[in-house]
């Protein structure tokens, strides 16, 4: 049992230093957030003269700076414990937790289920490429891996120009169709299809641009795998390949995989910046980017903690899972 | 709405999740209904997830459609044109003689969108109330209900277009109830434009015509206000037949307008300029102090170049008056002011630096007392045509033996420094003056009041040049104190004199802005011949003076 005590024990500690940097880091930025809204506010205003109450009101709004910075550290964990995540200041005075919330779900369903299907797609096909090496199929990984260098804007924006707008075939923003739903998000099988619609570019980019690294992971492990004694003894057995395929070789290739996977799964959280900013679609990775160029620390904090927390609850579900099926990890861990 | 006979089949099939069939039937190009039964569609900047936020006094937050469409101001004082602001919710207007005095009256049996009365108590409320109670304002009263009494303690001749045209006449019977006017976020807005506010959601919102408002309900029954998050998705939308009005840069235009059902008009108002720290006694330091080397910089830069490159040919040209030309024509005092130097000229800058005991070195560069001319620099990252504009600016100059460094900066470190004067040069956007005499634009960057020592931000003002010159203070004053023309002209011509030796503000172009209209759908949009208002949907009031002006073709 030790040894799971011994992994919370770190998780802990690193959870509480992640929280403690992500306290720091915004801090250490350069840049004063009420002087780039009242610039953006005077240029927003035509040169219309800003009255000192505004001043003074933006000031408090983004006056979370006062006090020694022990004070403002006890303050921020105080309401980080109670679920207060602040409010933000580029979109004032829309709560963090809300924004948060409204994105995070579109997040984890398109770039979750693109990350499951660009791992099943890579493994699966990866195995059976090294399973055949030498043959045609060799040419896959050179071809994905291709996919997996083209820079990312790129890709999608090619992938609109094709088959959005000159084929019209999917649409070209957003996370569903706002014209056809001007009230917003509702339960109906005719939304479910508009969001399905929705995300299939996008998510067909993000499995492009990643299923080739899985794809040559598991290859290489697979051809390693097949010279392994345990496969030729298998094969001296005279088994049916498909079983020395799947039961030996695959199973065991995959382990390595496996651990990418659970980070990559950490990471779903954190969005896709540059998917979300090209189909303008309302995920996680577009608040964070707006946070960092506004210096909204409130929104930053809370993406940053949502993050973190996710990253780190990733793998300490791997590492138990772990515990689980590789013996090894128990007793050295 | 829109009809889709198809969608029944797509969901089902969705629900199978048979992406290809889906990808066939799911999205079918916006054009199958006539425009007179569908919203007008419009992205005028948002970016998603668009904030549920219509209180007009968060004025860099709230979405758009808050300014015209749903508050308006008493008049609209048309930024293209020299003619007389139009009425809204005021008939009219007279000032005292002293200035001090402002009479304005209001168009009879107004209505808020809530059909209560919309009377001259409501505007004497809003100009009393949160960050409209401006310092100089002594009352605001309502003598009857169409007249209301302004008066200050310091003549308002030249605040007509802040006053009169950009404060948000809002309700007393909502806003007198609310005390935190900076923490509210008035999802249900109840206003006096032609639009009220039919549904939100974090991706678009619809406003929809306003039964109670003056002239009738519009004739364009809905708008939708879309958000998009980058300008290629615009241009996407646009060139599909899915977006009616956008305000964006785009490279190409006929790109856009090559399906023959958008037009695209180009204004060009608000000037691109160098920022230049110039003050040395308010702290500024570097050579750009010395006005020799900013005269020699504006006359070494090719401007025709700049305009051509960086700005893909769509700028103007700009003149060192800062005035928009032709709308201020009248108050030119010299017309070789009209335009900035266009084609470079290295001698001429050789000659002005020379003159001012400068002197080549072997590197190629002016230095003086062993101090190479060494420049900073720096502009906003991904404001593409600013960044392109400094390369070429860097180059241009050190052609002309003047080392200027141009680099990239996030927003954050391009406020900061600007505002507290830690800087050297910087690409910069002036916003040209509302209405047709230049006078807000002078004591708005000119002003020594306008400014603050390097380390302080300017209180009132965006004199961030930190450019204080008494003469010029003396000309703001007299022209700002008087509505006798000739006493204006000649304060102008002293500021003018002053401005174009000096340089605190290097003029580079006029900046572009391009809009993109249906017009095959819609009609009664603005055009070269008619410029009523200016087409660009992010422009408050403009934007809803326009909608008011459309109505579907049929």
């Amino acid at each position: 049992m030790s040894y799971y005590l011994r992994r919370i024990t770190f998780y802990v500690v690193t959870m509480w230093a992640a929280v403690s940097l992500n306290f720091l880091l915004p801090r250490l930025l350069p840049g004063d957030p009420a002087k780039i809204m009242i610039g953006k506010l005077r240029r927003a205003n035509g040169g219309r003269p800003i009255s000192q109450e505004m001043i003074d009101a933006i000031t408090s709004i983004l006056g979370s700076d006062e006090g020694s910075m022990w004070d403002q550290y006890v303050a921020y964990w105080g309401r980080l414990l109670q679920g207060d995540l602040g409010v933000s200041s580029t979109r004032y005075p829309a709560p963090v937790a809300d924004l948060i919330a409204q994105a995070l779900p579109w997040t984890i369903v398109l770039v979750g289920v693109a990350t499951v299907i660009s791992f099943i797609l890579g493994i699966v096909v990866g195995a059976w490429v090294g399973w055949r090496r030498g043959t045609w199929l060799d040419h896959l990984v050179p071809i994905t891996t291709v996919f997996q260098s083209i820079p990312y804007f790129w890709l999608a924006l090619v992938l609109v120009a094709v088959f959005s707008v000159n084929l019209g075939l999917f649409p070209i923003i957003g996370g569903y169709d706002f014209f056809a739903f001007p009230a917003g998000p509702e339960w109906s099988w005719a939304f479910v299809g508009s969001a399905v619609t929705h995300a299939i570019l996008p998510a067909t980019t993000i499995v492009l641009s990643s299923v080739g690294g899985w794809l040559l992971g598991m290859r290489n492990m697979m051809v390693s795998t097949l010279s392994e004694d345990y496969v030729v003894t298998a094969e001296a057995k005279g088994l049916t390949p498909r079983r020395i395929r799947t039961k030996y070789a695959a199973r065991n290739a995959a382990i390595p995989s496996l651990a990418g996977f659970g980070i990559a799964l950490g990471f779903v959280v954190a969005g896709s910046i540059v998917m979300e900013q090209v189909f303008s679609y309302p995920g996680i990775g577009k608040l964070m980017i707006q946070s960092v160029q506004g210096l909204d620390y409130a929104l930053m904090q809370g993406v940053f903690l949502v993050i973190t927390v996710t990253v780190l609850a990733a793998n300490l579900f791997m590492d138990v899972i772990y515990g689980f099926i590789d013996p090894r990890a128990r007793h050295n861990g | 709405m829109i009809r889709r006979p198809k969608r029944s089949i797509a969901a089902a099939v969705a629900a199978g999740a048979a992406a290809l069939a889906l990808a066939l039937t799911g999205c079918s190009p916006s054009a199958e209904a006539g425009a007179d039964s569908r919203p007008l569609r419009v992205w005028a900047g948002s970016a998603t997830p668009i904030n549920n936020n219509f209180n007009p006094f968060n004025v860099d937050t709230a979405v758009h459609a808050t300014y015209g469409a749903i508050y308006e101001p008493l008049f609209f004082f048309n930024q293209l044109s020299s003619e007389p602001p139009v009425g809204l919710l005021g008939d009219s207007y007279e000032y005292s003689e002293d200035g001090t005095v402002i009479t304005v009256t209001l168009k009879p049996d107004l209505e808020w969108n809530d059909g209560e009365p919309l009377t001259a108590a409501d505007v004497a409320f809003t100009f009393g109330y949160g960050p409209n109670k401006s310092e100089d304002l002594v009352s605001a009263e309502a003598v009857d209900d169409t007249t209301v009494v302004l008066s200050f303690s310091k003549p308002q001749f030249t605040g007509a277009s802040l006053i009169l045209g950009s404060t948000w006449i809002v309700p007393e019977h909502v806003w007198g109830e609310i005390d935190d006017y900076m923490a509210e976020t008035n999802p249900e807005p109840v206003g006096s434009g032609p639009y009220m506010l039919k549904s939100f959601t974090e991706a678009a919102y619809t406003v929809t015509a306003n039964e109670h408002f003056r002239d009738g309900e519009p004739a364009v029954k809905e708008v939708q206000y879309i958000g998009i998050d980058s300008n290629q998705s615009s241009q996407d939308l646009l060139a599909t037949g899915q977006l009616d009005w956008v305000g964006q840069f785009v490279a190409n235009p006929d790109s856009v307008t090559g399906n023959g059902v958008i037009s695209t008009l180009n204004l060009q108002q608000d000037p691109t300029v160098i920022v230049t720290c110039s003050s040395a006694e308010l702290g500024c330091t570097g050579p750009q102090t010395d006005p020799a080397v900013r005269q020699a910089i504006n006359v070494a830069i090719d401007r025709s170049t700049i305009r051509e490159k960086a700005f893909a040919g769509l700028a103007g040209e700009a003149t060192p008056t800062f005035m928009l030309l032709p709308r201020d024509e009248g108050w030119l005092s010299d017309p070789t002011l009209e335009v900035s130097p266009q084609e470079s000229n290295a001698a001429e800058a050789s000659g002005i630096l020379e003159a001012a005991g400068y002197a080549k070195g072997v590197d190629g560069f002016y230095a003086k007392d062993g101090q190479t001319i060494e420049l900073d620099l720096f502009s906003p990252d991904g404001w593409t045509d600013y960044n392109d504009a400094a390369k070429l600016i860097s180059e241009q100059a050190a052609e002309a033996g003047i080392k200027i460094t141009a680099r990239t900066v996030s927003d954050a470190d391009y406020w900061t420094p600007i505002s507290a004067g830690d800087f050297q040069l910087a690409m910069y956007g002036l916003a040209a003056s509302l209405v047709a005499d230049p006078y807000s634009t002078y004591s708005e960057y000119f002003a020594g009041t306008s400014t603050a020592k390097v380390g302080e931000d300017p209180v009132s003002g965006q004199n961030y040049v930190r450019y204080s010159n008494p003469t010029v203070d003396a000309a703001i004053v007299a022209a700002g104190a008087t509505q006798d023309e000739a006493t204006k002209r000649d304060a102008y011509a002293t500021i003018h004199a002053e401005i174009v030796r000096d340089l605190p503000y290097i003029p580079v172009v006029l900046n572009a802005s391009q809009s993109f209209f249906n017009t095959t759908d819609f009609t009664g949009w603005p055009s070269e011949d008619d410029l009523y208002a200016a087409p660009l949907p992010y422009t408050s009031v403009a934007n809803a003076v326009v909608l008011a002006h459309l109505s579907p073709a049929k």
